[in-house]
């Protein structure tokens, strides 16, 4: 994430309490040494990657959602940490940047997995050579990966996103819901659906076929973790100041942790929550069974600066290598207008849309015309230029970003209008044919018309959207009154605040799958509180009544089968092919949102950067692969 | 006197225990969200949501919660830290929910730095704006007057961000000077540089005072300068210098011992902007962090260590009084 000074602050924990992994993660990248990554004006680096140095960044605000516990971290910024520096799982990916790096291959384990006729048996062959960091310093067995799924099942440790695993391989949940290791300290109760006969074979069965289970088994959650100094941590964020690297890199101290007993342990001292993070190398990595991650420099650090623009003062100094804040818009404008830093503005895909939600249940917004009209009159180029304009992102016409579809759908464009500026007179002639229109004049003319409630947030970019989602909805007659909230987030993640309308949210991938979009469609994920389903899209009257939902809550469209049926299917083009379709029907038949940008991830570097990579699994720098200058 | 400074202590803590009540329901029970949910992952299910607050206390009721608030408070921590994690004890603040960490110690920590922005700044201003004030009240309508008088215009309208970026633009950014840089040395590592990273800090947080400060005084040494004993003390024959400083500037120092007391104390949690924009990772910025992440621990526990400080500053200011001016008896 990257973020200003105090409001910054707002929008980082925003956006964490909302983004996916890669979203939140990082709202900047760029290109790759190799060519075609840049989207922006960042181009690309041709350096040669020097080994050594160490790569020295700030922040303006420390984020973690678990206190770097796997288990219970899921930003970008966690990701592409761990992914790059930390941790090996049984799949990886390249640390690349486009659909390249979205690519699973093997990392702990030696090849892909075998996979059973009917979908439902995973076994995968641990490599020999991979090994658990100080103070540990073993070899990795298929039992630190079973252990990492016990932790995700143990309900005291609050997995992020055990969503994942938990009721998708076989008694898992029946694990958890017996109280996991909190009433299975040792590990030792069987896990019907995990097994481990002998040290490098682990085979996962699951309750049903699940297209997705690789991208799953991919996330640091479910990289290994030893039991031996896990077993001590027994609460949610606890583990993170000691987490055990498998990785090429390690936190800083942790050859100076005394694992004798829970006692005699003492955090690391290269992590502190609130401040910094100092990784080494880690001494017991072996490379040669490693062919993802190239290890250039020798160091990573990054320590917390209040002062985003100081951040980006360091790094054009060459005080820093990377400026991990967001850019405000002077520094946009200086690296994309002078010739000299050009170069040094790296821009990627972001995997996230941008977009404004409507509520299926709430008025006028329970018609599907006033939600088709409202696509058609938003000015997207307009809230585009509120964002900072096009290094921003393009313009979002779909749910799922195209570059996760590999440009299948770029050129569908339901509510397309020229200059992606709204259509007036498409927009009236949908509104015509909307309840909410009692004289069919294009006009949204009923009193739930006026004063609807739009809330978003108080940071600039929100406060700068608003007068273009005003007036954009004034012109088919709906009157929105804008409300400003700190904690957004939290107001329309609480079903019972019926808010019709907002443009707070955002949402990025966990995972390179479409299915990490939709779960913002499932009815069952409908929460009363922390809900992300803020359409309420598939909303039930008994839902409803359950969770405090009012309004217009009979016969509202639901796509929970349409979710189920591509998330089984394993062939990867077809199950694609099934998210390509269900967002169509979703922007076509359901209107949920009116999404409006697919986010960049741009960041600032310094001249020390003699290789930048970007990884487009995390939406991060690809740490692994990253050099700096020699004598650095 | 040793009565009455017992008994304003007892009152100190009365004091605080009261705030303590008044943060404790401003922060647990008034705001509507559920702190937990920011805890439960991406799909806060109920069961997540109840495991969060189970582990972070909040399942317990509000009364149990504030009992043991305060009983942390007396009796300290101690027990209470995670596994391999120091600072708990006392005073009891509680483990942070967002970093794991102990409140205590990340106060420990911090505390130096405000504590080291504070003391700097408050002797800059105090220098500068009494001394200004004086200038200002015994050159009455002069040049002098009327320049320290714009200062203070200027110090008082300048926000101290914007003074802060400017200060760092042309001393850091513009003249390269790193040793004016952002961020804290500290003073064990490196006192020289402790001293150069404070610089910028402690006169752009001083000017606001100062200029304040100076107003004040050329109010106070005005309305004093034309008391009937000081025409005394001249008509004695006293030099003009033992006039002013004895006499004048003696008596007019009471009103500003009380906003200099307090100043100081609320700048213990409220060096807020300074903090951020020089870097300097004290009570202030630490605040904010917590304010905006709901880490209800944290929050609490830098307004019932504010509260003490303001507590206590103003039973020194008190004491102070009663030697500044002989009038007042301790009773």
């Amino acid at each position: 994430m990257r973020r200003r000074t105090i409001a910054a602050l707002v929008l980082t924990l925003s956006c964490f309490l909302a983004l996916g992994a890669a979203g939140c993660g990082g709202d900047d990248g760029g290109g790759d040494t190799s060519g075609a990554a840049a989207t922006g004006t960042g181009g690309t680096d041709t350096g040669e990657a020097t080994k050594g140095g160490t790569f020295k960044t700030q922040t303006d605000a420390f984020v973690w959602t678990g206190n770097f516990d796997p288990t219970g971290e899921y930003l970008g910024t966690f990701l592409g940490l761990y992914t790059n520096m930390l941790g090996r799982t049984l799949m990886g990916y390249k640390h690349l940047p486009d659909a390249e790096g979205n690519e699973l291959v093997p990392d702990l384990a030696t090849a892909e997995p075998d996979i059973s006729d009917d979908g439902l048996t995973y076994t995968f062959t641990l490599k020999d050579g991979v090994n658990f960091g100080p103070p540990v310093s073993r070899a990795v067995t298929s039992k630190d990966v079973e252990y990492a799924f016990r932790r995700i099942a143990t309900p005291a440790l609050v997995a992020q996103y055990g969503f994942y695993y938990l009721g998708v391989i076989k008694g898992l949940q029946a694990y958890s819901d017996a109280g996991g290791l909190a009433k299975d300290p040792n590990g030792e109760k069987p896990i019907e659906g995990i097994q481990t006969p002998d040290d490098q074979t682990i085979t996962f069965t699951l309750e049903k076929p699940t297209g997705d289970f690789l991208y799953r088994i991919a996330m640091p959650a479910a990289g290994p973790i030893p039991q031996e100094v896990a077993k001590c941590f027994t609460k949610a964020g606890e583990y993170g100041r000691f987490l055990v690297s498998s990785g090429p890199y390690m936190i800083e101290g942790s050859d100076k942790v005394d694992i004798t007993s829970c006692d005699t342990m003492k955090a690391m001292s290269g992590f502190n929550p609130n401040s910094k993070l100092i990784l080494v190398r880690n001494p017991d990595y072996d490379q040669s069974t490693d062919d993802t991650r190239e290890n250039n420099i020798d160091g990573w650090e990054q320590t917390l600066n209040t002062n985003a623009q100081d951040i980006f003062d360091k790094t054009k100094a060459g005080q820093l290598d990377l400026a991990f804040a967001s850019e405000p818009p002077e520094v946009v404008r200086e690296y994309t207008q002078d010739e000299n830093l050009q170069d040094l503005y790296k821009i990627n895909s972001g995997d996230r849309t941008w977009y404004i939600t409507l509520n299926l249940t709430q008025p006028p917004f329970d018609d599907i015309h006033v939600r088709k009209a409202a696509n058609l009159i938003m000015d997207k180029e307009g809230l585009r230029r509120a964002w900072g304009g096009e290094p921003k992102g393009e313009i979002a016409n779909h749910i799922v970003p195209d570059a996760m579809f590999g440009g299948d759908l770029e050129s569908y464009a339901p509510y397309d209008t020229e200059g992606d500026a709204g259509d007036e007179a498409a927009a009236m002639e949908e509104m015509k044919q909307s309840k909410y229109d009692t004289n069919q004049d294009g006009l949204c003319d009923a009193p739930e018309c006026k004063n609807v409630l739009h809330v978003t947030r108080n940071t600039d970019v929100w406060k700068n959207m608003e007068p273009t989602i005003e007036s954009s909805l004034k012109k088919i007659g709906i009157e929105v009154t804008s409300r400003e909230f700190e904690d957004s987030y939290t107001v329309i993640q609480t079903v019972k605040r019926q808010v019709p309308i907002s443009s707070t949210p955002g949402w990025g991938k966990d995972y390179a799958d479409a299915s990490t979009f939709m779960v913002l469609f499932d009815s069952r994920s409908i929460l009363p509180e922390g809900n992300v389903n803020y359409s309420l899209v598939g909303l039930t009257p008994d839902q409803a009544t359950k969770i405090g939902a009012e309004g217009t809550v009979d016969g509202i469209p639901s796509v929970d089968e349409d979710i189920d049926a591509c998330n089984e299917i394993i062939d990867d083009a077809e199950r694609n092919g099934c998210w390509e379709d269900l967002d169509k029907n979703l922007m076509e038949n359901v209107v949920p949102w009116v999404p409006y940008l697919y986010g960049n991830a741009d960041f600032v570097i310094s001249e020390n950067v003699s290789k930048y990579v970007f990884d487009q699994n995390s939406g991060e720098p690809a740490w692994s692969r990253v050099a700096l200058s020699s004598g650095k | 006197m040793g009565r009455y400074v017992v008994r304003r202590l007892l009152w100190t803590v009365l004091v605080v225990l009261i705030v303590t009540l008044l943060t404790f329901i401003i922060f647990y029970v008034m705001p509507p969200g559920n702190p937990a949910v920011r805890f439960a992952g991406k799909q806060p299910t109920p069961e997540l949501i109840a495991e969060v607050e189970h582990n972070l206390g909040l399942d317990r009721s509000l009364p149990e919660q504030y009992g043991l608030f305060v009983k942390r408070l007396f009796l300290g921590d101690g027990d209470e830290c995670p596994v391999g994690i120091s600072g708990c004890g006392w005073p009891g603040l509680g483990v942070s929910y967002d970093s794991r960490t102990a409140v205590r110690e990340e106060m420990i920590n911090r505390t130096p730095r405000t504590l080291a922005l504070i003391v700097g700044a408050a002797t800059i201003w105090l220098i500068m704006g009494v001394s200004i004030g004086v200038v200002s009240a015994l050159k009455r309508r002069t040049i002098w007057d009327r320049l320290a008088m714009g200062f203070a215009l200027f110090g008082i309208s300048a926000p101290v961000f914007w003074l802060g970026l400017v200060a760092l633009y042309i001393f850091s950014k513009t003249l390269q000077i790193e040793a004016l840089g952002t961020g804290y040395v500290e003073f064990s590592s490196n006192p020289w540089g402790w001293f150069t990273h404070l610089l910028l800090p402690w006169f752009v947080l001083a000017l606001l005072y100062a200029a304040f400060y100076a107003r004040m005084t050329r109010g106070n040494l005005i309305d004093v300068m034309g008391e009937d004993y000081i025409r005394t003390a001249r008509a004695k024959g006293l030099s003009e210098r033992t006039v002013v400083l004895k006499h004048g500037l003696r008596a007019s120092l009471t009103p500003i011992v009380t906003i200099f007391g307090l100043d100081i104390a609320l700048l213990v949690g409220g060096a807020v902007i300074t903090e951020t924009v020089f870097n300097i990772q004290g009570l202030g910025n630490y605040t904010v962090q917590a304010a905006q992440g709901a880490d209800l621990p944290a929050v609490t526990g830098v307004v019932v260590i504010a509260a003490f400080a303001v507590a206590f500053m103003n039973l020194l200011v008190d004491v102070a009084y009663a030697y500044l001016d002989p009038r007042v008896r301790y009773s």
